[in-house]
């Protein structure tokens, strides 16, 4: 029989304790990306002017996981609505969440223009190569091959193309001197939370655009057990490579 | 405003870490989606330290639990688990 604890769950500052457990469903990635986000900023001191923007899509369904001030936008559409906000109040460090969807399909025009403009925000793209919320069709990113409800006889690179690289793209049109563009992985989450530091610092010193991707894995729509989850994320790691793209200077102490 | 000490339901195994640590697993946030159990660098040895419990988690499906002469409390799974379902501490 389960007792009761005394002693609450260990959860970030900037996490919000009172929803419970997530809406996310489980082995999401979310919920692995989103903890080390919160923890980032709770060691960064960053939670009273913080302001995140979540996108529809999976994303979505974290409107009341952070407890920090919180806007929801439209689809693709929170890059612009967080960077009109960081203009207005120009002291606020604004976090624009999405995933592969909402940042390099629908909402790929206004990613490409923010980094070009280098407005001073960080975007967190969650690649999972699917669309996770409508059932698992094919996105962007999908792996060659990968079988999703659209492609079920695999993804034909013929008809199709190759996946989108998000990092790339962006790193081939930002301010090297300002920007930060990098690419994490939910494998190796210490690395990734020195990458969420390191872009989230970079905006608190006002120096520019900041572009985390994390590779994320997808259970239910992969239907793949907890081995075979695993095993696909090394697979995805092999396609989209792990890594720094461009780090400004100045931010090589950030650990 | 007072807040009453809050209770949470779950479950405690105490000697962890040759001693000096309690692992506690929260049933209201586990989702038994089994992630942690490949992760944990005992089982990677092949050995079976964290595997599934006889307790359940929110969905009704099984929770997991260490096994504490196994377990180095390294808090891998702590830092892994998407609910922040387990939590670690060092007595």
């Amino acid at each position: 029989m389960p007792s009761m604890l005394t002693i609450p769950p260990r959860l970030p500052k900037a996490q919000n304790p009172d929803p419970g457990a997530s809406k996310f469903c489980p082995g999401c990635g979310h919920g692995m990306i989103l903890k080390t986000l919160a923890s980032a900023i709770d060691e960064l001191n960053l939670q009273d002017r913080a302001i995140y923007g979540c996108d529809i899509g999976c994303s979505l369904l974290s409107w009341n996981y952070m407890n920090i001030d919180t806007i929801q936008a439209h689809h693709g559409r929170t890059t612009p609505v967080i960077y009109g906000i960081t203009r207005a109040t120009p002291d606020a460090v604004g976090i624009a969440y999405m995933g592969d969807g909402g940042g390099l399909a629908i909402g790929a025009q206004h990613l490409v223009n923010a980094a070009v403009r280098n407005e001073k925000m960080l975007v967190v793209l969650v690649n999972n190569t699917n669309y996770g919320m409508t059932g698992g069709q094919m996105a962007p990113t999908t792996l060659p091959g990968q079988v999703t409800e659209t492609t079920p006889y695999g993804r034909d690179v013929e008809v199709t193309g190759k996946p989108a690289k998000g990092a790339e793209m962006v790193s081939a049109v930002v301010d090297t001197e300002a920007a930060y563009v990098t690419r994490g992985t939910v494998n190796n989450l210490r690395q990734l939370k020195t990458m969420m530091k390191r872009g989230l610092q970079n905006i608190a010193d006002g120096r520019g655009f900041s572009y985390v991707e994390a590779l994320s894995v997808c259970p239910l729509n992969w239907r793949t057990n907890n081995v075979d989850t695993w095993d696909r994320l090394d697979e995805m790691e092999g396609f989209f490579k792990v890594g720094e793209l461009v780090v400004p200077q100045g931010l090589e102490g950030v650990k | 405003m007072t807040k009453v000490q809050e209770k949470h339901q779950g479950f405690e195994i105490k000697g962890c870490g040759k001693g000096k640590a309690t692992w506690r697993l929260y049933t209201q946030l586990c989702k038994g989606c089994g992630l942690c159990l490949i992760k944990c660098p005992i089982n990677k040895k092949g050995k079976n330290c964290l595997h599934w419990s006889k307790e359940v988690g929110i969905y009704s499906t099984p929770a997991v639990e260490p096994d504490p002469a196994l377990c180095i409390a390294c808090g891998t799974c702590e830092r892994l688990c998407p609910d922040s379902a387990i939590r670690i501490d060092r007595d």
